[in-house]
């Protein structure tokens, strides 16, 4: 166990580069979802897929040999709701909760009102959950599923390998396959796009070239 | 320095903060945004409430707030990172948005963000590089319902640009 201040800073250090390797590479995960549904253009989807490809073999991997800190808490009805007015909500602020630090690093006042206003929304939630308690708080949360309260239990790669006795990495490896199956039809897809763009590029230049070509005709019989 | 005069490819960064992220999940945990952010609010009403902060138990139940909470410091990280990112290759300047429609959607998608983040429990970065890759149920959850939003989102956001 690292001392709280160890942890502090040890957090402090990772969120700087991802920080600056977010602002230098323009990742945003907004975009990589928006602009995928949106455009059709898949520059940060790749990316990510990427990254959850490296991550699922890497903490499944430690999870088949018990290390690693996963996150341990009961999921249910919430967490899909959650996540649905999140989405909606990072499309139209232009950006997700890291992009809003990033771009605010970056001199974006916009960015910097986005925050303000999701740590207003967080506190409207604890107005909410207060006389409501739903969903069920993290300590109260027992692994299981409980109905009344729609949530649906915890289970991952870890609780998979303790029930089945099969290596977390097992199923990793299979989500990881998935994954570059997801990345290696994008690709393909890409390669589609670029066809189909220089096709469009060449017929656009020859009913260009063909009006010239008439009209020096003309002057020619003239 | 060529680091902060071309624009790095998205893949090699975010293969790095993979690698990174692994060594987190083995330290204290995997990346995650959004604890950190409702410790900031929860320091922050304490700061303007006081005592009267109590009367709302999510504040003592779920999130007693504490400056000491190392989720906190991803996030001031992430603000510095992409300061000194921005500084160095001369990409810092002053933006602000012109129109009040602008300002009128990031106001509304702020609120759904950070109303949506605490309902769930978790953010899009533990979706992806947290709850995913340890093949948590919840993961999946969580990401059919933020491509649903995202979806949702920008059918609205085209609505609005077209209209």
């Amino acid at each position: 166990m690292l001392s709280p201040i160890v942890e502090c800073v040890v957090a402090f250090i990772f969120g700087s580069v991802a920080g600056l390797l977010m602002q230098r590479s323009r990742f945003c995960n907004t975009a990589a979802l928006r602009d995928a549904i949106m455009f059709k253009t898949y520059r940060n989807t790749k990316a990510m897929l990427v990254a959850m490809m490296i991550l699922t073999v890497g903490f499944t991997g430690f999870m088949s040999l018990g290390a690693g800190n996963p996150l341990r808490f009961d999921v249910g009805l919430n967490t899909f709701a959650g996540l649905f007015l999140f989405g909606i909500g990072m499309v139209l602020a232009g950006a997700c909760t890291v992009s809003t630090w990033v771009k605010t690093g970056e001199g974006n006042l916009g960015a910097l009102w986005a925050l303000i206003f999701t740590f207003v929304g967080m506190f409207l939630f604890s107005v909410l959950w207060s006389s409501s308690w739903w969903p069920p708080a993290p300590q109260s949360m027992t692994g299981q599923i409980n109905a009344p309260a729609l949530q649906l239990g915890f289970a991952n790669a870890q609780t998979l390998q303790e029930k089945l006795g099969i290596p977390a990495i097992v199923f990793g490896l299979v989500q990881a396959a998935l994954l570059f199956a997801l990345y290696r039809g994008i690709l393909k897809r890409e390669r589609a796009q670029h066809v189909e763009h220089e096709k469009h590029q060449k017929e656009h230049k020859k009913t260009k070239a063909q009006p010239a070509q008439s009209a020096a005709a003309t002057t020619e019989t003239a | 320095m060529e680091f902060f005069k071309k624009t790095l490819d998205p893949i090699i960064a975010l293969a790095a903060l993979a690698v990174l992220n692994i060594f987190m999940f083995l330290l204290m945990g995997a990346w995650t945004v959004g604890g950190g952010e409702t410790m900031m609010t929860g320091l922050t009403a304490q700061a303007v409430l006081g005592d009267d902060l109590q009367r709302l138990p999510f504040w003592s139940v779920v999130f007693p707030p504490h400056a000491d909470y190392w989720k906190i410091y991803i996030s001031f990280g992430m603000l510095f990172g992409a300061f000194v990112g921005a500084v160095l290759s001369k990409e810092f300047y002053w933006r602000v948005p012109r129109h009040l429609s602008e300002w009128i959607l990031i106001t509304i998608g702020g609120l759904l963000m950070g109303f949506g983040i605490r309902l769930a429990y978790i953010c899009n970065v533990s979706t992806f590089f947290g709850l995913m890759p340890e093949m948590n149920m919840g993961g999946y959850l969580a990401m059919s319902g933020i491509i649903a939003g995202a979806w949702v989102g920008s059918l609205i956001y085209k609505k609005i640009l077209e209209g």
